[in-house]
């Protein structure tokens, strides 16, 4: 029953008024002949409206002319009633066909690529080196073997400990895994002597393994010997071991910074100018004039593509260009006032640096007054242990 | 007689009863929607009265703004605000009983 009035909805139906007075007998009659009208609705009047299917209204008809009622259609539903009234628009229908074939062939293509790394951080020039592998927008996504490009880019670089590429629509999502730098691992059997990798005064220096090099209140540079991996014995000689210690050291962190007492400083207005222009892959159309009306701006561009559902990206895009107005404002300093600003500023910056900050000593800033401004340097006594190994080449 | 042994496999069955013999079934859903089975035909209908001949009797449905929603063979499905149902029992069916 409800299978075929959902039958009628695809192959058409019409909703029929009728007039009359037998209107009872009607719809009996229908019962008994089996055809079946459904939303059948009774006017205020003596009107009836109900649906019935396209074949059946011949046998309505019929009906109502041996009850003399009056027989009007209301309206024509269904699928082949529209296929007929979109048979007159031509272009419309062909124009309709033209985009769907367009968004099939389209969608064969890579028109986006996206590049994920895990944990948000930044992998230089990767995008290069993809596009160099050969995954770049416009190319068809059959022709595009990801194990090649994923060899490619992992010969090329060392910093990529897993790359995954999926395709996904039109998209193309890169999923890159970060590999750690690691520092070079010597064996414990190895022999090897640790050297300093920070510049300082060493405060405290214990061997364990291997001779001492250094006093404390020694200032060790880049690369000085700390512990030599070698003992020596009266009687047993020389013998090269895997030096072992810890060394504390005073290390100074120093920053500088100029501050000039006359500068000019650029600030927003907070007036925006936006233009926009459709972009199809390579081909850009301009919507407004290019000029901005500001004399000292910013430009921000921004490009959006055009996608249906979530991954099917089309090569049109549209791209943003937004000026921000600039305001130059000239500022003078005092010396003094100079002179804490680039301190705290420095400040700042050193504590972003250190990590422990329970381990610093000592504090101590000097200026030099020049001409035009004034130079500043800041110097932290931080507390840190230092060495790294390194392995005795004979 | 004969009948009355059907009736009894089909007890035994339980096979519902409006499937084997000509017993309207009346499904009301809410005060809006009344569904009857085995039913005969119209009898008179307006926007706000029903009227549904059965094999047992008939139905008068009181209200406004009825809908005959699905019309088939055996079933009829009546929607609007129902205010009361009658029946009318016939009196022949009375003797059967």
């Amino acid at each position: 029953m409800l299978i075929r009035i959902l039958l009628c909805y695809i192959f058409g139906y019409i909703r029929v008024s009728v007039e009359g007075y037998y209107i009872e007998k009607l719809i009996n009659i229908c019962a008994n002949k089996k055809i079946i009208i459904w939303h059948v609705k009774r006017d205020k009047n003596v009107k009836l409206y109900f649906n019935v299917a396209t074949e059946d209204f011949k046998e309505i008809v019929k009906i109502a002319k041996k009850l003399k009622c009056h027989v009007k259609i209301e309206k024509k539903k269904g699928l082949p009633f529209l296929l007929h009234r979109y048979q007159k628009r031509k272009i419309f229908a062909i124009v309709a066909v033209l985009i769907l074939i367009s968004i099939i062939t389209l969608s064969h293509f890579i028109w986006n690529i996206e590049i994920k790394e895990e944990d948000a951080q930044e992998l230089e020039g990767i995008f290069q080196d993809v596009a160099d592998a050969g995954l770049t927008t416009g190319k068809l996504k059959s022709k595009i073997d990801t194990k090649e490009i994923i060899n490619k880019v992992r010969l090329k670089r060392q910093d990529i400990a897993w790359m995954g590429i999926e395709l996904k629509g039109t998209n193309a999502i890169v999923r890159i895994v970060k590999a750690d730098s690691k520092p070079e691992i010597i064996d414990d059997a190895d022999y090897c002597s640790i050297i300093s990798n920070k510049e300082g005064i060493i405060t405290k220096i214990n061997a364990q393994n291997g001779t001492a090099n250094v006093k404390v209140g020694d200032t060790v540079t880049y690369g000085t010997t700390l512990i030599n991996g070698w003992l020596e014995g009266k009687y047993t000689g020389l013998r090269y071991v895997h030096a072992r210690g810890e060394i504390e050291a005073k290390v100074w962190h120093t920053k500088n910074i100029f501050i000039p007492y006359q500068s000019t400083e650029t600030r927003e207005t907070g007036k925006l100018q936006n233009l926009y222009s459709i972009k199809f892959h390579n081909f850009e159309i301009n919507l407004q004039k290019r000029l901005s009306k500001f004399k000292i701006y910013d430009t921000i561009e921004t490009e959006k593509k055009f996608k249906l559902f979530s991954d099917l990206y089309l090569p049109i895009s549209v791209k943003k260009t937004t000026y921000k107005e600039l305001e130059k404002e000239e500022k003078t300093y005092q010396p003094e006032e100079a002179e804490s600003i680039g301190i705290q500023q420095l400040e700042k910056e050193l504590e972003e640096e250190i990590e422990d900050k329970s381990k610093i000593v000592n504090k101590h800033s000097n200026t030099y007054e020049k001409e035009n401004g004034i130079e500043i340097y800041v110097t932290y006594e931080v507390l840190e242990t230092i060495g790294t190994n390194e392995k005795i080449v004979f | 007689m004969k009948k009355n042994h059907f009736r009894k496999i089909d007890k035994l069955l339980e096979i519902p009863k409006e499937v084997y013999s000509n017993e309207v079934k009346i499904t009301i859903v809410g005060f809006e929607e009344i569904i009857i089975e085995n039913y005969q035909g119209i009898l008179e209908y307006e926007e706000y009265f029903v009227r549904i001949k059965t094999h047992t009797g008939i139905i008068n449905i009181n209200g406004y703004g009825f809908n005959l929603e699905n019309l088939s063979n055996d079933d009829i499905k009546v929607t609007g605000k129902i205010e009361g149902i009658e029946f009318e029992r016939l009196m022949e069916d009375e003797n059967v009983n």
